[in-house]
């Protein structure tokens, strides 16, 4: 989230589209309504007419898949009724800049950019560059005309995203789409605030990335973007999913998004070089030019006094993955599937449900020698080889059970969309052997040290010489939590000081923990598990505070920042990029939801000359950018400073195109072209080929309908938590699936009769719910259903089998071009009733 | 003529009728007094009956009883009660002689006109508040129905809580001489003359 | 402190179910086994297990967007409580001084009369055949704490408060109908609704049961004044008339002697 919950309550139009907040975030409806209650618009554009669809003000139906092309027309809209935010525009963006004159787009290209590979499905990004002058920086065009310039591409681009075509593209009737445009480009005006919440409903498409990009363009022309009330906010799908992503849950990033350097990337000096971006441009603050200090000091975290100067930091113990290897969820089933593994921790999850394409999930875990499950319940997963279609005597792998403790059975952080870490109690002991993850990986560790002491090894330095001293002080068992808190935070390993200053000012003192990540240094006198929660636990004056614990509730600027409620990455700021909402004096472009404000006359403590913000903790302390000398731009984590329309760092495509689902209705790309699904993405399956688990079904007649999945309030994820609790189940007992009055009537299918439900992949059942809250698309001219089913059942629990199997037997294997999170969010289906 | 020391008395209730009586009147003050406590609320009965559900039980098979011998009663009473006269429409009018000293009434059978209608009516009170009673113990799913037995019960409850005072009264304080008819059943032939002429001359 | 209330606005409802298990955790109420009808909701209805619950109404429109309408619904308490009124049992049903009708098991006599007084329907049996229904999370209220439901509620369409505050609260963000502001002695359970009640799947004009108005405006009152008329009427006649005049005077006789010819 670029905002905070809190903050929807200041916006004055709030676009929910690909999330589902009322059904998966209850909480965030109570910051929705509060805006609804001063005036603000609700807009909900969902294939469903859901909870949170019953509480908008706009309901745009669309069919799944099909997001870019409806933000796609929402940019021409804004284009050519010049709605948009123009000197924000030209101040804070890229639309000013020149691009690659040899750059073409999918408009002329038969639906693809310039530099495309058919036999790779990738793009040499060569002509996505921009044009540079002499000093290296980007060419401009302030006036916006030059026909090279961002903005003059992405006009063409959009051009061919009419009305007429979005509509027969996403079905969604053509005065809707206005009255959405027109809704939601009003607040292109300076003084008005527009929000987008996401989740799930964009990410888990092949062109995930794509979607929430267009809407960054959107977002960016409006002005919404650093201001109160707007913003880009992904609705995290679990309370401490941006916790775990940010401590460096994906394969291909360290804790602190930090990149995972790769095989090729042979010592630190070369990482640092390959990873830290590079401007010429004073104005920009680049803040990932400090990369070095965050690595290096991340390297002292977790080796310690073993981490040297002389040793490169320890460099060469760190895992890397070979050159282009890709260990996303995906690839990692698909080479399970294939034998490709001998044991695995299912830690924290439940793929044999939760995993797209769940059939070849469940096949693939059988492959294994060993499976560890680690949960607090025994799951789909953990029980797969007596699922269905299994024959426990084939299935040579041996599973361990570990029961572990929940969140509530223990302290510590969790880390919520807003970049909220909040501190947590533990409310109960852990139930039977349940114990908490931390001190199932302290025993685990201690374990395999124990095996390198009798037994040796190969490359026993970077197990063997890890910090690992998180044990209790007082000679209990367990875990010390505060201990891996401080170590994310980091300490001052000497004195350090400010050597710029004259004389040199000290910043800390040898063995504190670290004030806050500008303080960090590239020479190993300073150590830090995760540069971004630097500050998180913190000391002043020689006390020391756990930040995450602070329960201030008090809010002065009535915006809701709670600035004295735990802590936020990064240095507390609730709001990102918030110098952005401001002019380029540093006056608030909206005087009633003042985020920051330049105070020319006011001295900074410890400073020596006037001028300071006020507000929230700024985008870094630089004085606004119309300061000939100082002044900085306001989107610090890009090289260059600016709000990228043009994005050439994303392997589909700068501007997001529409591309068709994997499996959808249309044989062909209604925008035209040769492609008609995202080229980009990467392909597990030829169509045509003969029968695999990856078998899809394109423009098929034998799967007709447009299927989505999605949870629902009553249930959590797969369900592993609440398919044991009567209470939600009484609520929700058994898969369901719904449908239109319209299909129910041309498959004689009633309210409560059980259907069988097919893809190409497999088969579920559940009970129709036919509702007046679906109803049939035209596209292009013809009638296309839609039907949604939630993913949350299982058939390990409830024990009877009562509650029906997971969706995802229906859903494919493919992923987004860019980051291979699955698509289940559109497929194609057939019903049937049983 | 009997000795002047043996009165001559004639006797009006067997001792089973006697038994049947008292059995009635025991289980109707029981029920009136659970049945007040229920209305009102009275802390002081429900405790003395055992507590809310003692009480209950205590109601309902008084209920049972009182019903019994309701039913028992009409072996004894029905036939006389049914058999209207003449003089009995003449007592009637004027008011069983009641109204006052020295009224002289039509000659009565064993029961008088007004008995005859007392009992009449407390066997269909009796009966509305049996029937009503039971349904209420046995089956107040039935919601509708429920609410109308409800109602039956406590119209039956005030139509006897009418009558059963002036019957205590007419039988005891207001006609000396009568109340000994539920204690050894009989009464001296010169009264059963003047009040039940035409019994006792049948008796006789 | 005057009568506090519950405000319902559907307004504001997303349905979300968070106040069904606040309820049933907070009530330690069990979970029943359930099957999906056709519909999100469940169960059917409120049960000894399921104080309250939300209903889910669906409105088709010929052109617009169909309406999905979240209300949740659970014992109204009654500003005037049939069930109170009918309960014979001293102290089953009670008032607390906040206005909430609260039960207690250990004095309920299982007669169900309360069900059948019930304008809303809303008294349920749980296995022992007690009476069981939301009592407004008296034990909370008690000590300061909203009702486990309206804690939960993230939107705040379950609000608790002192009842006319929320009547203004209401009134003052447009609801065109407060619901049992006035009906039946004024609801604890206060819906605040834009449309008819009707389409809310509400009764328009709640009431209570006619016969049990008569009875209590009547009967009820007939005993004692019944009883008490005849007592008096019977005084009356003592003093005025005083006993019949027959009884042979001075005549005690030693021993009866049966003359009856036949019975
Ligand atoms: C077959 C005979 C009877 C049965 C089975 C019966 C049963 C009942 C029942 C089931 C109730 C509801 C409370 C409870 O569950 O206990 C009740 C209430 C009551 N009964 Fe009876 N009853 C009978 C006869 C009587 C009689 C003879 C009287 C009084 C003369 C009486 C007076 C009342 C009163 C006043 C109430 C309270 C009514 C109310 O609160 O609605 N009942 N009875
Ligand atoms: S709704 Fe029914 S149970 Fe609740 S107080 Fe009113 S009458 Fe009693
Ligand atoms: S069932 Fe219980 S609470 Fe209901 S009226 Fe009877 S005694 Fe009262
Ligand atoms: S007030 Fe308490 S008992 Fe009543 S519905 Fe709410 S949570 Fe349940």
């Amino acid at each position: 989230m670029t905002n905070h919950w809190n903050d929807f309550k200041n916006a004055d139009v709030i676009l929910v589209m690909g999330g589902n907040p009322a059904e998966n975030h209850p909480v965030a409806m109570k910051w929705i309504m509060r805006a609804r209650e001063k005036g603000a618009k609700l807009i909900v554009v969902d294939p469903r007419f859901t909870r949170t669809a019953s509480k908008a003000d706009i309901y745009a139906p669309l069919r799944s898949g099909t997001d870019i092309a409806f933000l796609g027309g929402m940019i021409r809209y804004i284009l050519d009724n010049k709605l948009y935010f123009r000197d924000y525009v030209t101040n804070y963006t890229n639309a000013t800049y020149l691009v690659n004159p040899d750059f073409k787009g999918p408009g002329e290209l038969e639906g693809l950019f310039s530099g495309y590979d058919d036999a790779t499905r990738k793009y040499d990004k060569k002509t996505w560059s921009f044009q540079m002058d002499e000093a290296g920086l980007p060419k401009k065009d302030p006036k916006l005309r030059d026909t090279n310039s961002v903005f003059q591409l992405m006009k063409r681009h959009y051009s061919r995203y009419t009305l007429e075509r979005v509509s027969s593209i996403t079905g969604t009737p053509k005065e809707k789409l206005e009255e959405v445009y027109k809704t939601f480009a009003s607040t292109g005006a300076p003084g008005r605030a527009g929000t987008e919440l996401y989740a799930m409903g964009w990410t888990q498409h092949t062109v995930g990335t794509q979607n929430i990009r267009a809407m960054s363009i959107i977002q960016l022309l409006l002005g919404n973007m650093g201001i109160a009330g707007g913003g880009i906010n992904a609705l995290r799908g679990e309370s401490n999913v941006q916790g775990s992503t940010d401590h460096g849950l994906l394969f291909h990033l360290l804790p602190g998004y930090l990149p995972m350097p790769t095989a090729s990337v042979t010592d630190l000096k070369a990482y640092i070089e390959k990873y830290t971006p590079k401007t010429k441009d004073p104005k920009s603050v680049n803040w990932w030019g400090n990369r070095g200090k965050y690595i290096t000091s991340y390297m002292k975290a977790i080796y310690g006094d073993s981490a040297t100067k002389d040793n490169d930091f320890a460099y060469a113990w760190l895992p890397k993955p070979d050159e282009g290897m890709n260990a996303s969820w995906l690839m990692l089933f698909d080479k399970m599937s294939k034998g490709g593994f001998e044991g695995f921790f299912a830690w924290g999850q439940n793929p044999a449900c939760s995993g797209a394409n769940a059939g070849k999930v469940r096949k693939g875990l059988s492959t294994l020698r060993w499976m560890v499950n680690v949960n607090l319940f025994d799951n789909e997963t953990g029980s797969f080889w007596r699922g269905p279609g299994m024959n426990p005597a084939d299935v040579k792998t041996e599973v361990f059970m570990l029961p572990a403790a929940a969140s509530v059975e223990k302290e510590g952080s969790i880390t919520n969309s807003a970049r909220l870490a909040q501190w947590r109690y533990k409310a109960a002991e852990p139930v039977g052997q349940a114990r908490p993850d931390s001190e199932i990986m302290d025993e685990l560790h201690s374990r395999v040290m124990a095996l390198y002491r009798k037994d040796g090894g190969k490359f026993p330095a970077p197990i063997t010489k890890l910090t690992w001293n998180y044990r209790r002080d007082d000679g209990k068992p367990g875990v010390d939590i505060h201990k891996v808190a401080k170590e994310i935070n980091g300490y001052y390993l000497a004195d350090v000081f400010d050597t710029k200053a004259t004389p040199p000012k000290q910043l800390g003192k040898k063995g504190e923990l670290c004030a806050a990540f500008p303080h960090l240094q590239a020479d190993g006198t300073t150590s830090c598990g995760n540069w971004i929660y630097c500050q998180s636990y913190t000391q002043k004056e020689g006390k020391v505070i756990n930040m995450m614990a602070r329960r201030n509730a008090a809010d002065p600027t009535g915006l809701g920042l709670h600035s004295g409620w735990a802590w936020c990455w990064p240095v507390n700021r609730r709001i990102l990029y918030n110098r952005a909402s401001v002019d380029p004096n540093g006056k608030p472009w909206d005087e009633k939801r003042k985020v920051i404000a330049w105070n020319a006359t006011k001295i900074p403590p410890g400073a020596d000359k006037p001028g300071a913000w006020e507000g929230d903790v700024p985008d870094g302390p630089a004085p606004p950018l119309a300061d000939e000398k100082a002044g900085k731009y306001p989107f610090i984590m890009r090289a260059d400073g600016m709000g990228a329309i043009f994005g050439p760092g994303l392997a589909d495509g700068p501007f997001p195109e529409h591309y068709e689902p994997l499996e959808s209705p249309l044989a062909e790309n209604p925008m035209g072209g040769r492609q008609r699904m995202n080229p980009a993405a990467k392909m597990f399956y030829k169509e045509g080929g003969v029968g695999t688990d990856d078998i899809f079904a394109n423009a098929d007649p034998k799967f007709p309908l447009v299927a989505t999945t999605y949870r629902v309030s009553e249930h959590w994820q797969t369900g592993v938590l609440t398919r044991h609790l009567p209470w939600q189940m009484e609520m929700m007992p058994q898969q369901f699936i719904e449908i239109s009055r319209e299909l129910a009537r041309e498959k004689h299918i009633q309210s409560g009769d059980r259907v069988n439900v097919y893809s190409a992949r497999g088969k579920v059942w559940a009970v129709a719910m036919v509702t007046e809250r679906l109803k049939p698309f035209n596209i292009k001219g013809a009638t296309v259903h839609q039907i949604g089913l939630p993913w949350c059942y299982g058939w390990q629990s409830p024990d009877d089998g009562s509650g029906g199997d997971s969706t995802n037997l229906l859903t494919p294997t493919i992923g987004d071009a860019n980051t291979l999170i699955p698509e289940t969010k559109a497929f194609m289906a057939n019903i049937e009733k049983a | 003529m009997a000795d002047q020391k043996n009165a001559r008395v004639i006797r009006k209730a067997n001792a089973f009728e006697i038994l049947n009586h008292w059995v009635m009147a025991i289980s109707f003050f029981t029920l009136s007094a659970t049945g007040f406590a229920y209305l009102f609320h009275i802390a002081g009965v429900v405790s003395f009956f055992g507590g809310p559900m003692g009480m209950k039980t205590v109601h309902n098979y008084a209920g049972l009883v009182f019903a019994a011998s309701l039913i028992l009663t009409i072996f004894s009473y029905l036939i006389e009660a049914l058999s209207f006269s003449g003089d009995d429409m003449k007592w009637l009018m004027k008011g069983g002689g009641y109204l006052s000293r020295n009224a002289a009434v039509p000659p009565q059978g064993k029961l008088n006109a007004g008995q005859k209608l007392v009992y009449l009516m407390v066997l269909a009170a009796g009966a509305a508040i049996a029937v009503s009673g039971l349904y209420l113990w046995l089956a107040p799913e039935v919601k509708s129905r429920t609410l109308s037995m409800h109602f039956l019960h406590n119209a039956a409850f005030d139509v006897y809580l009418m009558i059963v005072p002036f019957h205590i009264y007419l039988a005891s304080i207001a006609s000396p001489g009568s109340l000994r008819i539920m204690i050894n059943g009989t009464v001296p032939l010169e009264w059963a003359r003047k009040r039940h002429a035409k019994w006792a001359a049948r008796m006789t | 402190m005057g009568r506090k209330s519950l405000l319902v606005s559907p307004e504001l409802c997303i349905g979300c179910r968070g106040c069904q298990t606040a309820c049933k955790e907070w009530n330690q109420l069990p979970g029943s086994k359930t099957e999906n009808r056709g519909s999100f909701e469940n169960p059917p209805e409120l049960t000894a297990t399921t104080f309250n619950r939300v209903r889910y109404v669906e409105v088709a429109s010929s052109s617009g967007d169909p309406r999905w309408l979240f209300v949740s619904q659970r014992c109204m308490h009654c500003g005037d409580a049939a069930c109170m009124n009918i309960c014979p049992s001293t102290g089953a049903i009670n008032r607390t001084a906040d206005g909430a009708i609260t039960v207690d098991k250990t004095k309920c006599i299982e007669c169900k009369l309360c069900a059948s007084a019930c304008p809303f329907g809303t008294p349920k049996f749980d296995a022992q055949n007690k009476l069981s229904k939301c009592g407004m999370c008296a034990d909370r209220t008690a000590s300061g704490l909203p009702p486990a439901c309206a804690k939960t509620c993230p939107t705040g369409a379950l609000r608790y408060g002192e009842r006319e505050e929320l009547i203004a609260l209401a009134k003052k963000a447009g609801y065109a109908k407060i619901y049992g502001e006035n009906d039946l002695g004024g609801l604890g359970t206060l819906y605040a609704f834009r449309d008819e009640p009707k389409l809310y799947g509400m009764d328009e004009k709640p009431a209570m049961p006619e016969s049990l108005i008569f009875w209590q405006n009547v009967l009820k009152p007939l005993s004692y004044l019944g009883l008490g008329g005849a007592l008096a009427l019977s005084l009356v006649h003592l003093v005025a008339v005083g006993p019949k005049k027959d009884e042979p005077k001075n005549d005690e006789p030693k021993k009866d002697e049966e003359v009856n010819k036949n019975g």
